[in-house]
């Protein structure tokens, strides 16, 4: 009908519009490409004329503009917004850095775990009146109104320090026990038991020797919410097992307490490969 | 098999929707791979139902099962419950180290204490979240499979989410165990209520995305640029920016936790013309607000920009994720009490 005939006008009338625009854009683009060769034959002409001048011997008192460049008003702006760029990459690289805004300070904490780049973390405080968190996107398991408590009306510096240090410590065990589950899912038996501060872990593991295999069960406690190792490794084998495999026990428990879990993991296999 | 269980199976299973009963069972784990792969899904539902509660009288379920498969369906389909969240306070300073056993122990003994006649299960799931299930009875009667209730915590926070479908008596026996087992000291309910229970967690755990400041520019989102026939000009360009900006502001890029309403109880004087001395006693014009919506925080993001309302929007609405709360209370100006948002 009649709506459909506009509907068809309307294609019609977008499409050549759209070809239209094109052949203006491929237009201007000759133009444009056009002006710069001209630029660039001007430029040729010059240079060749320089050269002969050189070559006769004459030096003009303008040549020395040409030859030194004077860095332009334009390159000087986009080094300095370079080397800014960089300075700020620098302090988010740092841990914590931080954006003046309209009624205070917006900081990033950004978390690390040997040399693993974590989950970063806001905090948009105000400094006026008082200084207070306006809002943050820091998890609920992480004692922030504790820290903010002690330090952020005396020093903010240190209280940055020590919501940085639980942060840090608290991403590192998650990073532990999921690259626990992950890469040493063979020698665990059921399910790993954690937390949401992953501050407390329980576990049971197999070690191989001597052709038989051995459950032991870890209990590791993390008193320190700033360590991200346990303060507390509780280790224990089945109540009949041999007497060597008490030894055994204190060995790994001292392990948990020294390395970091996944890496205690790895020393296990070691000691295994070596037995055999 | 008792005649209960196996009835309460039997529902169950009948509430699943037909694709995705195979998933449920194999999640529950109770029957077997063999025993899963000879269930006819091309039957009706009823027979399929029949044919779990078959299977599991093979394997002699018990009512610890069947409540496992009840916890299962309710954490696979959350949003066919109402969720209230309640927050928990302490006033000690010590480092918490959450033992689930130790957890489960404490809750069990405290409600069981106070009264026996109760089915309570656990589960643990990865992300840290432990659901209660409690089915209630009375100090005289067995547990009622059927009226239940359900307790989601996640370990290290002071938020719990329940969903109390029936006998809110019970409601303060739940809390005094929940604060007991966790070891705080007080509970109290927020306003804030949903269907939606992922959305809850987001609020509260502060999941949900937030406009934060920083140098370090995050990825830049390429803007796709349709085919805009040039003869057509935007008269409000800026104006369609400024709205653009500020409402990225205000609800940032991701989206919105869900909600559906948000109610205002007006308890603020009625202002008019002194001529027209509408309420000869000067009291507050009782009223109540209430903004419905499939998902209401979205609906209010986009009213800007569809024209509807100006930007940027009331604080009363915006608000909402940030105080955590869809139920608020306006009194007058001069009143300053806890717990209530004072009207602008």
């Amino acid at each position: 009908g009649v709506l459909a005939h506009l509907e068809r006008l309307e294609a019609q009338a977008r499409e050549s519009a759209l070809k239209q625009e094109e052949k203006e854009q491929q237009e201007q683009k000759l133009a444009g490409l056009k002006a710069r060769v001209q630029e660039l034959r001007a430029r040729r002409d010059e240079l060749r004329a320089k050269l002969e001048r050189q070559q006769k011997g004459i030096l003009e008192k303008e040549g020395v503009e040409t030859d030194a460049e004077q860095p332009s008003a334009r390159a000087v702006l986009e080094w300095k917004i370079r080397s800014m760029k960089d300075l700020l990459q620098l302090f988010y690289l740092t841990g914590i850095s931080g954006k003046l805004t309209k009624r205070g300070v917006c900081f990033c904490i950004s978390t690390a775990y040997e040399g693993t780049y974590l989950h970063s973390y806001y905090l948009d405080v105000l400094t006026k009146p008082e200084v207070q968190i306006q809002r943050h996107s820091v998890p609920t398991f992480i004692p922030l109104e504790q820290i903010a408590r002690k330090h952020l009306q005396t020093d903010i510096r240190r209280f940055l320090a020590v919501l940085s240090d639980h942060l840090n410590a608290y991403a590192g065990r998650r990073y532990q026990a999921d690259q626990l589950q992950e890469r040493f899912s063979d020698r665990l038996e059921g399910t790993l038991q954690r937390n949401s501060l992953c501050n407390l872990l329980v576990f049971h593991y197999n070690i191989s020797g001597h052709s038989r295999s051995f459950l032991f069960s870890a209990k590791l406690l993390y008193s320190d919410l700033c360590c991200s190792l346990p303060t507390e490794a509780i280790v224990s084998c089945t109540p009949n097992a041999p007497g060597e495999l008490a030894e055994m026990a204190a060995a790994h428990s001292e392990t948990f307490r020294r390395l970091a879990l996944h890496k205690a993991f790895d020393s296990f296999s070691k000691a295994e490969v070596t037995q055999d | 098999m008792d005649e209960v269980v196996a009835e309460y199976i039997r529902r169950t299973v009948l509430k699943i929707p037909r694709d995705e009963i195979l998933a449920v069972l194999r999640q529950w784990g109770f029957l077997s791979d063999t025993q899963l792969g000879a269930i006819n899904l091309r039957q009706t539902k009823e027979s399929i139902s029949q044919e779990v509660v078959q299977l599991c009288e093979e394997n002699s379920a018990d009512l610890k099962q069947a409540a496992i498969l009840d916890i299962i369906y309710n954490n696979i389909y959350p949003n066919k419950r109402m969720w209230s969240v309640y927050q928990m306070k302490k006033t000690g300073e010590e480092t918490d180290l959450f033992d689930f056993s130790n957890f489960k122990k404490k809750f069990k003994g405290r409600l069981q204490s106070a009264l026996k006649n109760v089915t309570i299960s656990f589960r643990e799931y990865e992300d840290n979240a432990i659901w209660i299930r409690i089915a209630w009875g009375t100090p005289y009667t067995k547990p009622n499979q059927y009226k239940t209730s359900y307790v989601v915590y996640h370990s290290q926070t002071p938020y719990v989410f329940i969903s109390v479908s029936v006998l809110k008596s019970n409601l303060p026996l739940l809390c005094q165990a929940l604060v007991v087992a966790s070891n705080y000291h007080d509970i109290r309910e927020m306003e804030l209520r949903s269907h939606c229970l992922n959305s809850l967690k987001d609020i509260v755990f502060k999941r949900y995305s937030q406009n934060f400041q920083t140098h370090y520019p995050k990825q830049q989102k390429n803007v796709p640029t349709e085919n805009v026939d040039v003869r057509i000009i935007q008269e409000d360009k800026s104006e369609k920016e400024r709205i653009q900006r500020v409402n990225q502001e205000v609800f940032g890029d991701g989206p919105q936790p869900k909600l559906e309403f948000a109610q205002y109880k007006l308890e603020t004087m009625f202002k008019s013309d002194p001529n027209m001395d509408v309420l000869e006693r000067r009291e507050p014009f009782r009223c109540l607000v209430k903004f419905s919506s499939p998902d209401l925080l979205e609906s209010l993001k986009s009213l800007a920009p569809a024209g509807m309302a100006d930007a940027p929007l009331s604080p009363l609405l915006t608000c909402i994720p940030q105080k955590a709360r869809n139920y608020f209370k306006i009194r007058e100006r001069k009143d300053v009490l806890p717990g209530s948002f004072v009207s602008p």
